[in-house]
């Protein structure tokens, strides 16, 4: 059985997807995408929330979502417009309400004044819906109101009729006090004979309301006895209906004295009575867009038809607005074309504890290297006794690999989660900056792994704070540009391979070359005389202590800067490219891996010691002729490639290592790629073959060692390090035989 | 008197978190035949076809709401006597109107206690043991 503890978390999880719902929703809207589906879809959201947190009893939350909701069921009802001016308070709204809901969660306290602007905002966008309306309810009208008093008379079981029900034939506007009679009709010997066909009564009676008719056929004699002008039936029912009881007596009129008649009026199945209801204050009058309740017609009036009079100004409300939600429909010509709607349909899933399922990606990586201990075995048998053997070990190989891939989606997450909290990011910064911008996104349901997922928030948030901050120009700027005002960011998630790569696109200004290699000079970060390509200048920006911002704005510009961004990115195994044009705006990649826990890496060899390097880090694998290197300095020395000039860094000098090949010909070249187009040639003695490696971190038990990502066991049970391609570069460039080459300024020349 | 242990109760509700909530306290009443739909559309299906004495459902539900499910119960030839109850949240007087016009037994306030939802039961389907 669940626990309270486990519901409020199931219930928070549910609150992530409404906002997102929610947030999208609006956003459609906003942009004359959406429908009344979406409109309804954004009500049903705001109102789960606060459902739930009712049930779990977070107030702050309840009493927000309320105001929320109460303008949202406006604009679904057509009583409230759905302006840009409205969306863009029902969207701060929706902010809000993540902060509440992100409060909620932590168990913080919420601030009594939280949210209390917004919170006006929408509460004035009620009271205008109110003067438009004409409607005298108080300015209160949307404190919750309970209505614990309504005169709701529950329905017994054993009491219940059945049939086709009224509300079907009477509308939904009639609020009706509605009766219930039974009814008891026994037509005499002479009744026929009069000409009065029970039938018609009967339908005379249906057109009152709900009537149920039950025959009673305990008179009905054998059918030769049967006298046809003899009445033998009798019928009891019972009558829903809003007509008193001297109308129905009216329908019996013709037959009055030629029947036993006996109508009872039955427990009340609802009863809004009317003294209750005028008690009610009507301040407190719980959803201001209703329409007042209809005056309950006096119970024992006559005037059975009243209760259909008194509820035509209900109708009428209700008809006078409906023109308005047609204009809004009409505001929005796109509406419920482009976009499947927002409300998604529910996926059959189950939870399960993120720990039970990093218990099997554990067992799943004991059972690689397992696997691969079995494959270094049977590689060592004698040959020609491993046949069949060799087979079923190809297949087990096969099926852990599906596992492994199969328990990794388990833990994988649609980078949405991310790429929810970019809009309202967006917004603040473009409501801040005085730009107008226009987030895209694509691709949301694009899946990584948590872990991945975890670590992504920062530095997107980095370079779409930039993208807003220093890429989109002012809308004066861009109209002089001969651009459209409004500025256009896109973010867009795909698989690609065995990696997932994000792009994040600006339509914005792009990069300033020139003042970039200006300042790259002022702070040495380059030659005075280095020449570079575009690329290569544009990332720089990536370089620590580089920001060109010219004023430290509030949102950028903090020292923070793309370095951070592009460790971050290195640091979960990824890679970050950047392509700029100048005027045309900017595009940002971030490549990165599908999980941390497996990877493919190629095992390598330096004097005894083994390797491993992450596959996605090497380029090429080749063994270079002696006239294709270049002793330079020292053991250093470059490599011609294809008419490039390449670094070429000794691993068994970097890393220390005795007994390391020296000889230029027994040695192999892995050309990597240190990001930002860097590419080096590790030199190292002998390629062992390509291999899924379970990662284990080192960094609990020995911190952070530089050039050493993590560790791994091989399928012999050694254990082997995996490579940090990245720090050795930088390695590389510190060491002192770096001088002539620096990864941190990327030099690609060109060949003479 | 009907007993608890034997009512089969099917919960509708397109939140998980309230679903779980409201069968824990039908769980606290003592009621442990307990089906689950997450729309009306779905209520209908296992309406269709489980005997059932007694559905609890919410109003603001995606493809079909609750009223929706209740008017589409009680025009159904084997379910129509199934009593039925509504969530409904505080101050959805008009929903309550129409509800009991489409012949609904009782509401139900959200949030409620398992004492709160015995009282509803009991109201409909007598005091239960």
């Amino acid at each position: 059985m669940a626990s309270l503890d486990q519901l409020k978390l199931t219930f928070f999880d549910e609150c992530g997807e409404a906002l997102q719902q929610i947030e999208a929703g609006l956003t459609d809207i906003r942009a004359g995408q959406g429908s009344d589906e979406t409109v309804n879809a954004v009500f049903r959201a705001v109102h789960s929330v606060k459902g739930g947190a009712g049930i779990f009893g977070f107030e702050a939350l309840v009493g927000f979502a309320h105001v929320f909701e109460t303008v949202l069921d406006g604009i679904r009802r057509g009583t409230q417009e759905a302006t840009p001016e409205t969306l863009d308070v029902l969207l701060a709204a929706s902010d809000v309400l993540s902060d509440l809901v992100q409060m909620s969660r932590d168990g913080a306290s919420v601030p009594p004044d939280f949210g209390s602007d917004c919170r006006n905002a929408l509460e004035q966008i009620i009271a205008g819906d109110h003067a438009d309306k004409g409607a005298g309810e108080g300015e209160n009208a949307i404190a919750p109101a309970d209505f614990d008093e309504i005169d709701f008379t529950p329905v017994r079981v054993d009491q219940m009729d059945s049939g086709p029900n009224l509300a079907d034939q009477s509308g939904p506007d009639a609020i009706a006090s509605l009766k219930s009679f039974a009814i008891t009709f026994r037509p005499k010997a002479e009744m026929l004979k009069k000409g009065n066909e029970p039938l018609y009564i009967f339908r005379e009676l249906r057109k009152l309301g709900d009537f149920d008719l039950i025959a009673e056929m305990d008179g009905l004699p054998p059918l030769g006895e049967i006298e046809p002008s003899r009445p033998y039936l009798a019928w009891s029912g019972t009558l829903r209906c809003a007509a008193s009881r001297a109308e129905i007596e009216q329908v019996f009129e013709f037959v009055a004295g030629d029947c036993d008649l006996e109508i009872v009026e039955a427990v009340p199945v609802i009863a809004l009575s009317m003294t209750e209801t005028a008690e009610m204050p009507v301040s407190a009058t719980p959803e201001p867009n209703y329409p007042a309740p209809a005056p309950t017609p006096d119970a024992t009036s006559d005037k059975g038809a009243a209760a259909a009079k008194v509820s035509t100004p209900a109708a009428s409300v209700a008809k006078e607005t409906a023109p308005v939600a047609g204009a809004a429909k009409e505001s929005a010509p796109a509406a419920s074309v482009s976009r499947a709607p927002s409300a998604k349909p529910a996926a059959t899933t189950t939870r399960i504890e993120l720990e039970k399922i990093d218990r099997v990606v554990n067992m799943v990586g004991e059972l690689v290297i397992a696997q691969a201990m079995l494959g270094q075995i049977v590689l060592d048998l004698p040959e020609g006794t491993s046949g069949r053997l060799s087979q079923v070990l190809e297949e087990v190989r096969h099926h852990t690999r599906e596992l492994k891939d199969s328990v990794m989606s388990m833990r994988a997450q649609p980078v949405g989660a991310v790429f929810q909290r970019m809009p309202r990011l967006v917004r603040e910064l473009a409501t801040k900056t005085n730009k107008k911008v226009r987030l895209e996104m694509a691709g949301e349901t694009t899946e990584v792994d948590r872990s991945i997922i975890e670590r992504l928030g920062d530095p997107l948030t980095h370079i779409i704070r930039n993208s807003v901050d220093h890429g989109i120009e002012s809308p004066a700027d861009r109209l002089t540009a001969g651009k459209s005002e409004e500025g256009t960011i896109r973010l867009a998630a795909e698989h690609r391979g065995s990696r997932i790569v994000i792009e994040i696109i600006d339509d914005g200004a792009g990069i300033n070359s020139e003042r970039v290699l200006k300042k790259a000079r002022e702070r040495g970060l380059i030659g005075a005389d280095a020449v570079l390509s575009d690329d290569e200048i544009n990332n720089l920006i990536m370089l620590p202590g580089f920001s060109t911002a010219e004023t430290i704005s509030d949102i950028s510009g903090r020292g923070v800067g793309m370095d951070v961004v592009r460790s971050n990115i290195q640091n979960i195994g990824g890679r970050i490219s950047l392509k700029s044009e100048r005027g045309r705006g900017m595009t940002i990649q971030l490549a990165l891996p599908l999980t941390l826990a497996v990877m493919d890496g190629m095992v390598i060899k330096v004097g005894k010691e083994i390797y491993v390097m992450p596959l996605s880090a090497i380029i090429e694998c080749l063994r270079p002729a002696r006239s294709e290197i270049s002793n330079l300095i020292g053991t250093r020395g470059m490599l011609q490639l294809r008419g490039d000039l390449l670094p070429l860094v000794n691993l068994g000098d970097l890393l220390d290592i005795e007994s390391a090949t020296t000889d230029i010909d027994e040695t192999v070249v892995i050309i990597t790629d240190a990001g930002e187009g860097s590419r080096f040639g590790i030199v190292v003695d002998e390629l062992c073959g390509h291999q899924q490696v379970v990662m284990k971190s080192i960094e609990e038990s020995y911190g952070s060692v530089p050039g050493i990502a993590a560790a791994t066991i091989l399928g012999n049970g050694r254990v082997a390090f995996i490579l940090d391609v990245e720090k050795l570069s930088d390695l590389a460039a510190n060491s002192s035989f770096g001088a002539a080459y620096s990864s941190k300024a990327p030099l690609d020349v060109k060949a003479a | 008197m009907p007993n608890a242990i034997a009512l089969k109760v099917l919960i509708v509700d397109d939140q998980n978190s309230v679903r779980q909530m409201t069968r824990l306290n039908l769980e606290e009443i003592g009621i442990r035949h307990i089906h689950e739909a997450e729309n009306g559309r779905k209520a209908m299906e296992t309406a269709s076809v489980q005997p059932l004495d007694l559905i609890i459902s919410d109003y603001y539900m995606p493809e079909m709401d609750g009223l929706a499910l209740l008017r589409a119960v009680r025009g159904h030839p084997v379910a129509r006597k199934v009593p039925f109850i509504l969530l409904t949240g505080r101050g959805d007087r008009e929903l309550v109107v129409k509800a009991a016009q489409a012949g609904v037994n009782n509401y139900l306030i959200k949030p409620f206690s398992a004492a709160i939802l015995r009282g509803k039961i009991e109201q409909v389907m007598g005091k239960l043991s």
